[in-house]
């Protein structure tokens, strides 16, 4: 946003463009992200379960598969609730950007298209974890609840794309931190020729 | 020695990969005590097994993120403002990893002795360690954001001599 605007908000801003030090949309970009990929990968390993079981054996770990699949479903429901939060906390962090206009990043994107993919990019994918969450209730609490494989090959399958799209996705919202320098304060005051 | 050919950011691939790994120790130590609090009061014993399994995977990513963060802290260019973080850091961080470990462990033992049990010391010290996640948490973000660690503008800005 220009800075007429954001000055219109009546925020004190710090020389990083924030109301406080740290972003706080990176640091939920970590729970939300560990906390999906983990239930994806547990819900893999409870399916090939019987392929690891001497694995565990010869670590003598006790593993029990209902207990992946647990892990599974309760880290989803983590990375759902939690998602909202990051996605709120990125789309303030994003309204108070003031970056560089003429750059391009290494993928050849602009910055303001940097900015709408990963903004938009966001909404799509906090719709798309809630829709997973919703699925994996159903598997299982009814369409699989006693099966001893509770999540469908395809839900794996929808995972494992979803790793790429939070990759392609994770990786603009890293450009826009490390090649624009967006909120980082050393970055604002080198531009604003300071030491 | 053979001279690694480094980006804009400093590094010799694209984005750095500490702050990747890190999330598998984050998101994983605090998922885990949330677990453990929740299914104390609850007496929902499979949110256990969930916070278990979540200090598992976290001590096996806690090294990957050490090694990753000392490789990528030698290649960042490092100024007098930011050295005394970045050294907060680098001790908080090895101690962390055998912290991480060492209550995995305990965590392991009290599995094996009573899966439906969790004794109040063990919630206590894992207060203790999320405590600390969330501090070096907070220096390593102040790293990247506040002193421009691997942030092309601030690596050229360097470079011509700022």
């Amino acid at each position: 946003m220009n800075s007429q605007l954001i000055n219109q908000l009546g925020l004190r801003l710090g020389a990083n463009g924030l109301p406080y030090e740290i972003p706080i949309h990176p640091s939920l970009v970590h729970l939300t992200l560990g906390l999906f990929i983990i239930a994806i990968l547990f819900d893999i390993a409870g399916t090939l379960f019987p392929l690891e079981r001497s694995i565990f054996k010869f670590l003598n770990l006790t593993a029990i598969r209902s207990g992946f699949f647990d892990v599974g479903w309760y880290n989803l429901v983590g990375a759902a609730c939690i998602t909202f939060f990051t996605v709120a906390a990125g789309f303030f962090e994003l309204l108070l950007a003031n970056p560089p206009a003429n750059q391009k990043s290494a993928w050849g994107l602009s910055v303001g298209l940097t900015m709408l993919l990963h903004g938009l990019g966001g909404v799509f994918l906090l719709g798309i974890i809630v829709a997973m969450t919703v699925w994996r209730g159903l598997q299982r609490y009814y369409w699989r609840k006693n099966a001893s494989r509770q999540v469908q090959w395809s839900y794996l399958l929808v995972g494992v794309v979803m790793f790429g799209i939070l990759f392609v996705h994770g990786t603009l919202g890293g450009q826009l931190g490390s090649e624009f320098g967006i909120h980082v304060t050393a970055a604002e005051l080198v531009k604003e020729g300071k030491n | 020695m053979p001279t690694l050919s480094l980006n804009n950011q400093n590094l010799p691939y694209p984005d750095p990969i500490h702050p990747i790994i890190v999330h598998f120790v984050i998101a994983m130590v605090f998922f885990s005590f949330f677990c453990d609090v929740v299914g104390y009061f609850t007496r929902n014993v499979r949110l256990f097994e969930v916070s278990f399994w979540n200090m598992f995977v976290a001590s096996g990513a806690i090294f990957l993120a050490v090694i990753f963060g000392q490789f990528e802290a030698g290649l960042a260019n490092i100024y007098e403002a930011a050295q005394s973080t970045l050294n907060f850091h680098t001790v908080l961080g090895w101690s962390l990893a055998a912290l991480v470990v060492g209550i995995t462990a305990w965590r392991l033992v009290i599995r094996n002795s009573n899966p439906l049990k969790i004794p109040p010391a063990y919630l206590g010290v894992s207060t203790f360690l999320v405590c600390l996640v969330f501090l070096q948490l907070y220096l390593g973000s102040k790293l990247f954001w506040v002193y421009g660690f691997h942030v092309k503008p601030v690596v050229e800005a360097m470079k011509q001599g700022v």
